[in-house]
């Protein structure tokens, strides 16, 4: 598949988003009406007809199906997301002033596991097949079927509440006036280090894992052996040979692990009261706020179509072979 | 140890657990002291009346785990079962029919695994009533995706291999060639499927019932969990050791024993290919 | 280069691989040497031993001199100093011995760095000369391009300046024409003769014509043993073991007649004559004794109790 190709995919992909987004609210079985204005289905807003009438024009309720879709695409297209009634503001202000957060702590954590899981796996394929190899394995294992929000709570309980060197919540100490910047990024690290942990530690299996498999299939290829009968030392046949052609699964695979790092933020958000967007998609779900909802799942959902396609360019930028195509 | 060792040690602790569950799922009425709904005094510390004490609204805590496990199984066992046959359906005929089918339902596949679809969950599940037939359905509609993607591209080296090449030359139809020749070989790797997947919808419904969208009457350990989160107390005061951890143990307790057989299973039929259940979370 | 007593063998769940069992034999400062044998004879072993690339489960006994110098006891340091240096090895597939993610010409001239301490600008520009120098045709170009824009044949060539980059006085070439068809391997064989004529070289292959072309002496291997040794005019002239006869009516000119049976496996040889099972002349003798090598005329060596007959 070429460049243009890809792209037209993914915009595609993108306009199935936009129309899932649109039909959802609109398939199910409530009242179009109640989901917009947040009604609680147990207690229904009493109003008149007439008020009624009102609200549905406001919306764009009473015009046609296709007239809405139409209108509802032109307002993506600038930017409106729609209008959050609980928090009397427009849905895409609500999320920017969370997604600062969010992006620090889901980047910090990407990093930090994407490099540790690449560095773990590679050394240990390179001392491969022993007794530690086996425990690791075993612990890996079980360390990746901990919950995360389970696994959250055991670190915020043991290092926040018994041990009381983190904080428990937040993502920085509520009216705190700093004395310089300095104090300031310190706090937020601070309290950036247990959720970020937590997300690393949840993390880390796959990409470790599947890092070991892809070196060890690696350095059984020809080309290793080729390399060492050129007389290159172990180190650098390891950097120059194995390591990029052993990268090219965990390429694919990170694309994926963008979807799952954004659900795993969702809760760790959560559990530590991080003021992400995750956390908003959790307010938002219990005072039934569905605007912001549809709002938040758009623009999660087209984060990571983004994050899959750079994936895909980086697969073509490290593999000659696709970049032909 | 050797690799054939780890995996027998593995799959058998993973059976075992396994075994341990379902027991106690399927004898819940016998083995919980209490009805999980009757009401005592409210938040008890464990006591030799209450075992692990009781909850804010004075459920006996023990009995609601216990009840929990069916819950938790019931669902992971329906989506499961349902996803899998959906999935390998779809696959088959994808895979041995080819064609518009097949690029209908290849795309359907590639758009699902490109959605983050636990997002796309908790925004389904949000619009709905909470109810376990409703979770167990909107897990449903997403967790056919991955079986029928690996079945598929089985059954196209499958559909080229002699036996069956000259089964279709001797007039087979083609129900009777998938139904004798494909559908057996395909059977170990959607069994493996099916234990992942199971693996999966627990911490999935787990996690899903942590953030309150759990059927609030049929409590899963993840609505227990939840409900535990809720507490004030949490954080000042040992509550968390008799009402938090004893869910999140059997969560654990049950993906690891998923995770072990899918594991064990995968290494023996497909050492090359190898996933973590409840990566996901 | 001397080699006596040569014992490689791999330690299996299935048991020991005796790949290499017991090979004598030494090859001059300008000669071609071939070592011809089926797939799975224990060949492609032998150059990995030389090269001490094997496996580390593998072990090996016997000795290995190359001047003055024991290469089995050399530390592994020392013999990342003679890989590529002074031993080279054209390794076979060069479809997958080369990397796909990296420049052809960086390939090449990663070792002219490391070995001639060149720096970078000038050892890509050896590198160009030597890709030049196997008759790729726009070369500074090529080196920039990927393997998998190379032809098959065109990928061999690159082998071949690869393994000869740092101008080593022994080279080991591991069936440098497998899977090439006739022309281009014709063309191959003719760069080999060319870019080898003053070094010595160990041409590993199955492929009997190309051994024509390019040894001066050739052994039969058989099931991790040399069967028969000799030059290039006695082995064509006057075979004397059965299996090197088999292995020449398999010529295409010579009718294409395959020798009967398998070759067997390395870790279960059959007692006596490892070839009797397939051998037609074979007798009680050839069942129960293993024969010896030994010299039948000058410098023709044969393992075989009926090589007079």
């Amino acid at each position: 598949m070429n460049l243009i190709n890809k792209l037209a995919y993914y915009l595609v992909i993108i306009l199935i988003i936009l129309s899932i987004n649109f039909f959802l609210p609109r398939a199910m079985p409530g009242d179009q009406l109640a989901y917009l204005i947040g009604e609680n289905p147990d207690m229904p807003t009493r109003m008149t007809d007439e008020e009624r009438e009102v609200l549905l024009a406001h919306y764009g309720l009473d015009k046609p199906l296709s007239e809405q879709y139409l209108d509802y695409l032109v307002g993506i297209s600038r930017g409106d997301l729609g209008w959050s009634i609980y928090r009397s503001a427009p849905v895409l202000e609500v999320i920017l002033v969370r997604l600062k957060w969010t992006m620090l702590l889901t980047g910090t954590s990407t990093v930090i596991y994407l490099l540790l899981g690449i560095f773990l796996g590679a050394e240990s394929a390179w001392a491969r097949g022993n007794k530690k190899d086996t425990w690791s394995l075993i612990s890996i294992l079980t360390v990746s079927s901990l919950p995360v929000f389970f696994l959250g709570i055991l670190l915020k309980i043991f290092f926040g509440a018994e041990l009381d060197i983190f904080p428990l919540d937040g993502a920085k100490t509520t009216c705190a006036s700093y004395a310089n910047p300095l104090e300031g990024v310190l706090d937020i690290l601070h309290h950036l280090v247990l959720p970020a942990a937590t997300l690393v530690i949840a993390h880390i299996g796959g990409t470790y894992l599947l890092m070991r498999n892809s070196m060890l299939s690696v350095l059984g290829a020809d080309y290793i052996l080729s390399a060492r009968a050129k007389g290159l030392s172990e180190r650098y046949i390891l950097n120059r040979h194995a390591i990029k052609n052993a990268l090219l699964p965990i390429v694919t695979m990170a694309a994926l692990m963008v979807g799952f790092m954004i659900t795993g933020t969702i809760f760790v958000e959560k559990v530590f009261t991080y003021p992400g967007i995750g956390l908003l998609l959790y307010d938002s779900v219990m005072c039934r706020d569905y605007p912001l909802l549809q709002g938040l799942f758009l623009i999660i959902a087209i984060s990571v179509v983004i994050a899959n396609f750079i994936a895909d360019m980086t697969y073509i930028w490290l593999d000659p072979r696709v970049r032909e195509e | 140890m050797t690799r054939m060792k780890v995996n027998d040690v593995l799959g058998s602790l993973g059976l075992g657990i396994l075994a341990i569950l379902v027991v106690v799922a399927i004898f819940a009425p016998q083995i919980a002291p209490y009805d999980p709904h009757h009401t005592y005094k409210r938040m008890e510390r464990p006591s030799s009346e209450h075992l692990l004490g009781t909850n804010d609204i004075g459920n006996d805590i023990l009995s609601e785990v216990i009840y929990g496990t069916r819950v938790s199984l019931f669902i992971a066992f329906m989506v499961s079962i349902t996803a899998i046959t959906i999935g390998t359906s779809l696959g088959l005929i994808a895979g041995y029919s080819g064609g518009v089918a097949e690029f209908m339902i290849m795309r359907i596949v590639d758009i699902f695994l490109t959605i983050p679809r636990l997002v796309l969950i908790i925004v389904i599940a949000a619009f709905m009533p909470r109810s376990i037939w409703n979770l167990i359905a909107v897990f449903i509609i997403f967790g056919w995706v991955m079986t029928a993607r690996i079945v598929r591209s089985e059954v196209l080296t499958l559909r080229n291999q002699y036996y069956v090449e000259s089964a279709r030359m001797l007039g087979g139809s083609n129900l009777y060639i998938l139904w004798r020749h494909i559908l057996p070989n395909v059977i170990p790797l959607v069994v493996v499927q099916f234990i992942m997947e199971a693996g999966h919808v627990i911490v999935a419904e787990a996690g899903l019932s942590f953030l309150g969208l759990g059927d609030p009457v049929a409590r899963s350990w993840g609505t227990t969990f939840h409900y535990a989160f809720e507490c004030p107390t949490l954080y000042t005061s040992d509550v968390w050791m008799w009402w938090m951890l004893p869910p999140g143990l059997c969560i654990v307790a049950t993906v690891l024993g998923f995770t072990f057989v899918g594991y064990a299973l995968e290494e023996r039929l497909n050492p090359k290919l190898k996933t973590v259940v409840g990566m996901e979370i | 280069m001397r080699i006596s007593d040569l014992k490689t063998n791999f330690p299996t769940p299935d048991g020991i691989v005796r790949a290499v069992d017991t090979i004598d034999l030494s090859i001059r400062d300008t000669e071609t040497f071939g070592l011809i044998g089926e797939t799975g004879c224990g060949k492609t072993v032998l150059g990995l031993t030389i090269m001490r690339l094997l496996h580390p489960a593998a072990t090996m006994e016997g000795e290995i001199i190359y001047k003055g110098k024991n290469l089995l006891e050399a530390s592994e340091a020392e013999m990342r100093t003679i890989r590529g240096r002074e031993i080279a090895i054209i390794l076979q597939n060069p479809t997958t011995s080369l990397n796909p993610v990296m420049r052809v010409g960086e390939q090449i001239a990663e070792a002219i760095r490391l070995h001639q301490g060149l720096n970078k600008k000038d050892a890509a520009a050896k590198a160009v000369e030597m890709l030049d120098a196997v008759r790729i045709p726009s070369p500074s170009q090529r080196a920039n391009e990927y393997p998998h824009e190379f032809s098959g044949g065109m990928k061999q060539r690159v082998m071949i300046a690869m393994g000869l980059a740092c101008n080593p006085s022994f080279i080991i070439a591991d069936e440098p024409t497998k899977g090439l068809d006739v022309t281009i391997k014709a063309q191959i064989v003719e760069l080999m003769k060319e870019m080898t004529e003053r070094k010595a070289m160990l041409l590993i292959t199955h492929d009997l014509s190309v051994a024509r072309e390019l040894c001066d002496r050739i052994a039969l291997m058989y099931a991790g043993e040399l069967v028969e040794y000799a030059p290039l005019k006695g082995i064509f002239e006057s075979p004397l073991h059965p299996y090197t006869r088999g292995f020449l009516g398999s010529l295409p000119e010579r009718g294409l007649v395959p020798i009967p049976g398998m070759s067997p496996s390395l870790i279960d040889f059959p007692d006596g004559c490892r070839f009797h099972p397939r051998c037609e002349h074979a007798t009680e003798v050839c069942r129960r004794e293993h024969p010896e090598l030994v010299e039948f005329n000058a410098g023709h060596f044969v393992r075989c109790h009926h090589a007079r007959s």
